[in-house]
């Protein structure tokens, strides 16, 4: 499978510059656009949640008191990354099925090459994240801990993905499916409230969003980057290795479902 | 697969390959219907190609020809790597680049560069060969101007020109071409013909798929004729070709009812009628009705008149006109010399045309008879039948007729 992508990986990028290239072509703010969309999400959310709703921020890690903003975006960062990733590679290969119907190439190769370029939009959003953080006074080394999580959410986004995307080329009820299932999850993730919210008020509740994946990659990143507390070593190699997994096994799926391709678009 | 003694002579071998597909009404592609309605059911099976069987030596160049729907394009998608065979097995040497759609991998708002490396890295090429090609694909394709803007503005004949220079320019060991070559103007055409002729000289391999059996003869050393997916024959271009058209024209012959006209008497008629034209059919040598002539084969235009009165040697010509308009030629009696003497009653005109020299097309038949000087119209009947000329071999579109030639060379 290695070999696989490092021989591929021409093939990856052409596609990579071929959507970088023709995302934002004919539009006049081009890149600016794709940063206004969770900004919007961010003020928006952020006059709701803490005014209508009163929710309140655990305290910023240099002790100065609490930013529900900060806390907010933290978590959008990092869920759009994994909701991004996942619509995107769904729907790649309904968008090149003409091309998979008439030549012969590795069909996750147009998945991973969109994923690249959503991963620019994704350090786009991170860079406004590090500017609102530097903005708080809130910088610690902890910050380093955020690559190897967001790796790992990577990684477990494109494996699902994957899966994903050759399940919406069979079965077209799929992306209905995950847009119910994603809205569902949003809100089960700790991305609007800290997790201490819920605890206490309903077991049931609790675990559920305790057992949702994206909550450790949300809570990983709250932890580095808001509170910039160091999670265990072991908690942070679980949540790559749990991306490395979900990505292998994604991958190895995809290549069995994917191999009549030409003839299922 | 284990290597076979051998095995590397050939750039595509075929063995017992066949494709299913399950009929589109019936493929379960709503989560419901799988559900509800559970695995589809094998009755609605449709095998496209089944047990075929060819080997391509390297450096040959291998056509494949059948009807519409005979399972060509399958098979060929299937070497191409596109479709998976159902069973058999097919194995392939070096890089194969398939012709089956030019510029499919186009995307519009990209100029014309920016897709040749995009459609090159999709075709296997590394950036460092892409480079290396480049300029060349631009000549060849002659969009110089062009290739700095987006394909969304090119015309349709300049979109597959880029796109049939990039594949020709992958530098494939075994090149697959569907039905492609009828694209571009006349020039652009014969470029690329040329171009595929230099391959076939420079050792690769190529299958072509198409329609144009006149093309296919020049070009290929060997030829498959599929029918409804199963292998008909193979065997050199000449003969396979052979006898495909004489199964297509025999098909033809028992479907298209025979060429035969009786006259109406209503019809306007001009001359003073004092012989008539009453009937006119298209026959072979032996003089059964036809439906078609063939280019090569005598057939002969039969013509009933009647003359109430005794007339003295009338002159019947019969015109024939190509379908384009040009008046190919006329036949007539006095001007071969033969007169039919004093004429009563109803008689039997046959003009045969021995070893047709007529090339395949449609031809109209216009009938005028004249008296004994040549100068007095007694009738006239024009369109008075229609027939085609069908060819055993595959020239089409090649003129009128093939004038018997000498050829010498010193």
């Amino acid at each position: 499978m290695l070999t696989d992508l490092y021989s591929r990986r021409a093939l990856v990028w052409a596609f990579a510059n071929r959507d970088f290239a023709t995302r934002y072509r004919s539009s006049v703010l081009g890149w600016a656009w794709s940063l206004l969309q969770p900004l919007a999400t961010l003020v928006v959310f952020a006059a709701v949640f803490s005014v209508v709703f009163r929710i309140q921020a655990p305290p910023l890690g240099n002790g100065n008191g609490s930013s529900y903003a900060a806390f907010l975006f933290t978590g959008i960062v990092t869920w759009n990354l994994f909701s991004s990733i996942l619509n995107l590679s769904m729907t790649q290969l309904k968008s090149n099925g003409e091309l998979l119907k008439k030549v012969q190439f590795p069909a996750w190769t147009p998945i991973l090459g969109a994923s690249i370029v959503q991963l620019v939009q994704v350090l786009l959003e991170l860079v406004v994240l590090i500017l609102m953080f530097l903005f708080l006074r809130n910088i610690g080394w902890t910050w380093i801990l955020a690559v190897p999580i967001l790796l790992g959410t990577l990684l477990f986004s494109q494996g699902v993905g994957l899966v994903l995307s050759v399940l919406n080329a069979r079965y077209g009820d799929v992306q209905y499916i995950v847009a119910v299932v994603l809205g569902a999850m949003y809100f089960l993730t700790p991305v609007l409230y800290p997790v201490s919210m819920v605890e206490g008020q309903n077991e049931l509740l609790g675990w559920v969003i305790k057992l949702n994946p994206m909550t450790w990659y949300v809570q990983g990143m709250h932890d580095v980057m808001y509170s910039l507390v160091a999670p265990p070593l072991w908690a942070i190699a679980s949540l790559v290795l749990g991306g490395i997994v979900v990505f292998w096994l994604g991958f190895l799926a995809f290549e069995r479902g994917s191999e009549d391709i030409g003839e299922l678009l | 697969m284990s290597p076979m003694a051998g095995t590397h002579e050939y750039a595509v071998d075929v063995q017992g390959v066949g494709k299913r597909f399950l009929r589109h009404a019936d493929r379960r592609n709503s989560l419901k219907e799988r559900i509800v309605r559970g695995k589809a059911k094998n009755t609605q099976d449709f095998w496209a190609v089944r047990d075929v069987s060819l080997r391509i030596p390297q450096g040959a160049v291998y056509g494949l020809i059948g009807h519409n729907g005979s399972g060509k394009s399958t098979l060929l998608k299937m070497i191409g790597g596109i479709y998976r065979p159902t069973e058999g097995s097919i194995a392939t040497q070096g890089r194969v680049a398939a012709l089956i759609e030019l510029g499919a991998g186009f995307h519009p708002d990209m100029t014309g560069r920016e897709n040749i490396a995009l459609n090159g890295s999709i075709l296997g090429l590394s950036r460092k060969e892409i480079a290396a090609v480049t300029d060349e694909i631009i000549d060849f394709s002659g969009l110089n101007e062009f290739i700095n803007d987006p394909v969304k503005h090119y015309s349709s004949g300049m979109y597959v020109r880029l796109g049939f220079s990039v594949a020709v320019h992958m530098k494939p060991d075994v090149l697959l071409v569907d039905e492609v070559l009828a694209v571009g103007d006349e020039e652009f055409q014969r470029k690329c013909f040329d171009h595929l002729y230099s391959l076939r000289r420079a050792g690769k391999t190529i299958i072509v798929v198409s329609h144009g059996l006149g093309q296919l003869e020049g070009l290929c050393d060997e030829v498959a004729w599929l029918e409804r997916g199963q292998m008909q024959q193979h065997g050199p271009a000449v003969e396979t070709i052979a006898a495909y058209l004489r199964k297509v024209n025999a098909e033809e012959a028992a479907r298209n009812p025979l060429v035969s006209a009786v006259r109406e008497d209503e019809a306007v008629r001009a001359g003073d009628q004092t012989v008539r034209a009453v009937s006119a059919q298209v026959t072979d040598a032996g003089g059964t009705a036809i439906s078609h002539a063939e280019t090569g084969t005598t057939f002969a235009v039969q013509i009933g008149i009647t003359a109430p009165e005794s007339v003295l040697g009338p002159n019947v010509r019969v015109a024939l006109q190509h379908d384009s308009g040009t008046l190919v030629t006329m036949l007539s009696n006095h001007r071969w010399g033969i007169d039919f003497g004093t004429i009563q009653g109803d008689h039997t005109v046959r003009m045969a045309v021995p070893d047709n020299p007529l090339l395949p097309g449609r031809y109209r038949v216009h009938i005028d008879i004249f008296d004994y000087t040549g100068s007095r119209l007694l009738d006239s009947w024009n369109d008075a039948v229609e027939f085609a000329v069908r060819s055993p071999r595959g020239e089409i579109g090649q003129g009128l007729v093939e004038l018997p030639i000498e050829v010498t060379f010193e």
